[in-house]
């Protein structure tokens, strides 16, 4: 009896301990048949045929023998990406070695020292010649290179053509121009945006803060919020929802909200994505062919700035050199002006470098990514720091308040740059 | 056991053989807790890359942050408002679900569904319904415009009704284990002595049922006080965090803003709100047990 207890008790701590350390990842040489090297990239999953992306893999593969490379997908939302890297990065997860990054991550993981320097491989002389300002302000942390620009989005802005005379190129023009459509046609809202409390706000919040002449970041980096232009345009937003021009309802709306009342034929404009364009141009579309697309409306009448968005490719900093040297390879396969058209033409992504939209076979294929070059141009990248995404989260809150009208602008922003200030540990 | 074992080695082998399980709890469960508050007590968040032992100046800020006491404020909004519905509701419920009538099996059944989906699906079909401009709840309620979602007012309630929703059928499911429990001969007594079933209900089932209304409001509060999922996919918090649980907060400083240290101050204080909710259940169940 006693010795059948112990037994039981031996099988427990057994049950106990594998299962404590059971989990743990088979380590890079266990996985590796002989004479091979796997190459582990972790993405989120392109929409669309699979093949021309496998194809795009393989053909690395073919170039590099000896290489095999295994993809493992994420979550589509960001957050849940982030969340991920977050915790294996930190947990110093040796088990792949090239990831997508959003664009407000890659300061935050170089500085944490997750992801590797790629400066050797992509010079920051290089990035700027071959591709858009606003990506290589995002990837390039105090003068070096931790990411490659491999595929982008820019917030724009869609019209009526059947209900406005042109595009509106002021905010003054874009209220005038919907309450005339709105009167001359009952039911039809007037500009639709995305105003729920969550991070296309902040992008929506920047894009009428650059319009005003703002910028996102003050002196030594520090984050602005307290100062003029964020006061107007918050101010902006927030007398678009109590004049009427925009529904009450835009404070609940993200993308997919405000797109299906435009595609449904119920707004004048709307600030979305690309993404809302091959949606407009289906067949059954009650807006197909009545729809255009021009860059933000800004104060003074010059073209705007859309926030870029989009994902980079950086190195794990975890893995070995001789790992890292590969995986400069795969990158450096994956966004080549080759690479871009690929996802570009697929996959409806837009490429980053400027060079890519005047290429005949765009040109000929898609119109429409070749024809968003002066918007993708102007794309700005919010605040380029590391404390990008430890902030996110006080300034949803606070702009949600004032898009929502819970608090002034002003109240809304001091409550907001108090919280920054405290989580940053920069005193007043 | 058999020949001349005593009772002090049938002890011993008892504590041996409890001992894997009390490992266990102690390794999934007790190791969490003291991990979290060890971590609240420092200043670590990981784009920093320094953790720095600050003893209880995480709690001090807490007590100071208005946002910490809003979200509290919401919960405790949300957990007295959804559970006194819910009791409300499901006491007529089981009442009536303890009829005999035919088909009663398959009613009994399908008032489970909505238990029974995954919340996080569920919220995102009501999360369609309430869409202001094309859901279907709007157009129900003719004339109305109600941006259920966007609105700080509405917002909460909204998540209040989802949680309602779906968690009636279970405690209507407590109630109804209770209602089988009462003697089917105290309502004939009650009959004979000529009480009306008004009556009936007041002094027989009512009292009889307590200790299982107990048990549901003891469970169903302890949930609700923790909601995370529901309101996630309706709101993320929003608008102006006004449907910002504790849950919602801490996740959002764990996990979104990499703020380890505070994050888990949060979690420790929904712990110990939790805690003290449980040990006043447990009292009054307690003493209602005893009562009897």
């Amino acid at each position: 009896m006693r010795r059948r207890s112990a037994t039981l008790l031996v099988l427990g701590l057994a049950v106990l301990v594998f299962g404590v350390c059971g989990c743990r990842r088979p380590s890079e040489e266990a996985r590796e048949p002989a004479g091979r090297t796997r190459l582990v990239f972790k993405y989120q999953p392109l929409w669309g045929a699979p093949e021309p992306f496998r194809e795009l893999l393989a053909r690395f593969e073919r170039e590099n023998p000896g290489v095999e490379l295994v993809t493992e997908a994420l979550p589509n939302a960001s957050d849940l990406a982030h969340q991920f890297f977050l915790t294996a990065l930190e947990g110093g997860a040796d088990d792949f070695d090239v990831l997508v990054a959003d664009v407000v991550w890659v300061p935050e993981f170089a500085r944490a020292g997750w992801i590797a320097d790629l400066s050797e491989h992509f010079p920051p002389e290089r990035l700027r010649a071959d591709f858009f300002p606003g990506p290589v302000e995002a990837v390039v942390v105090d003068g070096r290179t931790y990411a490659v620009p491999w595929y982008l989005d820019v917030g724009v802005l869609y019209y009526r053509k059947d209900l406005v005379p042109r595009a509106p190129r002021t905010y003054e023009e874009l209220r005038r121009f919907a309450r005339e459509a709105m009167a001359k046609a009952p039911g039809v809202q007037g500009y639709v945006w995305q105003g729920r409390q969550y991070e296309g706000l902040s992008c929506n919040v920047y894009e009428a803060l650059w319009g005003h002449g703002g910028e996102a970041l003050g002196e030594q980096g520090r984050v602005l919020l307290d100062a003029g232009p964020a006061r107007e345009a918050l101010g902006y937003l927030r007398g678009l929802v109590a004049e009427g021009v925009s529904p009450e309802t835009v404070t609940g709306f993200s993308e997919e909200e405000s797109r299906r009342v435009f595609q449904e034929g119920r707004a004048v404009f709307m600030r979305n994505w690309p993404y809302a364009w091959s949606e407009a141009q289906k067949p059954d579309s009650p807006i197909r062919g009545k729809v255009g697309i021009a860059p933000l409306p800004t104060k003074s009448g010059e073209p705007g700035w859309g926030t870029l968005g989009g994902w980079q490719l950086a190195v794990n900093a975890h893995v070995s050199p001789e790992r890292r040297k590969l995986a400069a390879r795969l990158i450096a396969h994956l966004t080549s002006p080759e690479a871009n058209l690929v996802l570009a033409l697929n996959y409806a992504r837009n490429p980053p470098r400027p060079a890519v939209y005047e290429d005949p076979r765009l040109r000929a294929a898609d119109p429409f990514i070749a024809d968003l070059k002066p918007m993708v141009e102007r794309a700005r990248p919010r605040p380029v720091t590391p404390y990008y995404n430890l902030i996110a989260d006080v300034l949803q809150s606070e702009f949600s308040a004032a898009v929502a009208g819970l608090r002034t602008p002003e109240e809304a922003l001091k409550r907001a740059q108090k919280q920054v200030d405290h989580l940053t540990g920069v005193d007043e | 056991m058999s020949g001349g074992g005593s009772l002090e080695r049938e002890r011993r082998q008892a504590y041996l053989l409890v001992a894997p399980a009390v490992l266990v709890l102690a390794g999934v469960a007790l190791y969490p807790i003291l991990a979290a508050v060890w971590l609240s007590l420092h200043r670590f968040i990981l784009v920093f890359g320094e953790r720095r032992f600050t003893g209880l100046d995480n709690y001090a800020f807490l007590l100071s942050d208005a946002r910490f006491w809003a979200a509290l404020g919401n919960t405790a909004y949300f957990t007295l408002v959804a559970v006194t519905v819910e009791v409300l509701l499901a006491v007529p419920l089981a009442l009536l679900l303890n009829r005999a009538f035919p088909g009663r099996g398959l009613l009994r059944a399908s008032v489970l569904v909505p238990w029974a989906i995954p919340t996080v699906v569920s919220a995102r079909l009501w999360a369609w319904m309430f869409n202001p401009e094309y859901g279907v709840i709007n157009r129900l309620l003719p004339g109305s415009d109600i941006n259920w979602l966007g609105a700080p007012g509405y917002a909460l309630h909204a998540a209040i009704l989802v949680d309602v929703w779906k968690t009636t059928p279970f405690v209507a499911l407590l109630v109804l284990a209770g209602l089988q429990g009462i003697p089917e001969d105290l309502y004939k007594a009650a009959r004979v002595d000529g009480a009306s079933a008004w009556r009936a209900f007041r002094s027989i089932t009512l009292p009889l049922l307590k200790p299982a209304l107990l048990l549901a409001l003891l469970f169903r509060s302890l949930d609700a006080f923790r909601v995370f999922d529901a309101i996630y996919v309706l709101t993320e918090g929003g608008p102006a965090n006004t449907t910002e649980t504790l849950s919602i907060y801490a996740y959002k400083t764990l996990m979104r803003s990499g703020d380890f240290g505070y994050g888990s101050a949060l979690s420790v204080a929904t712990f110990l709100c939790v805690v003290v909710l449980a040990a006043v259940w447990m009292r009054l169940l307690g003493r209602e047990e005893g009562a009897r």
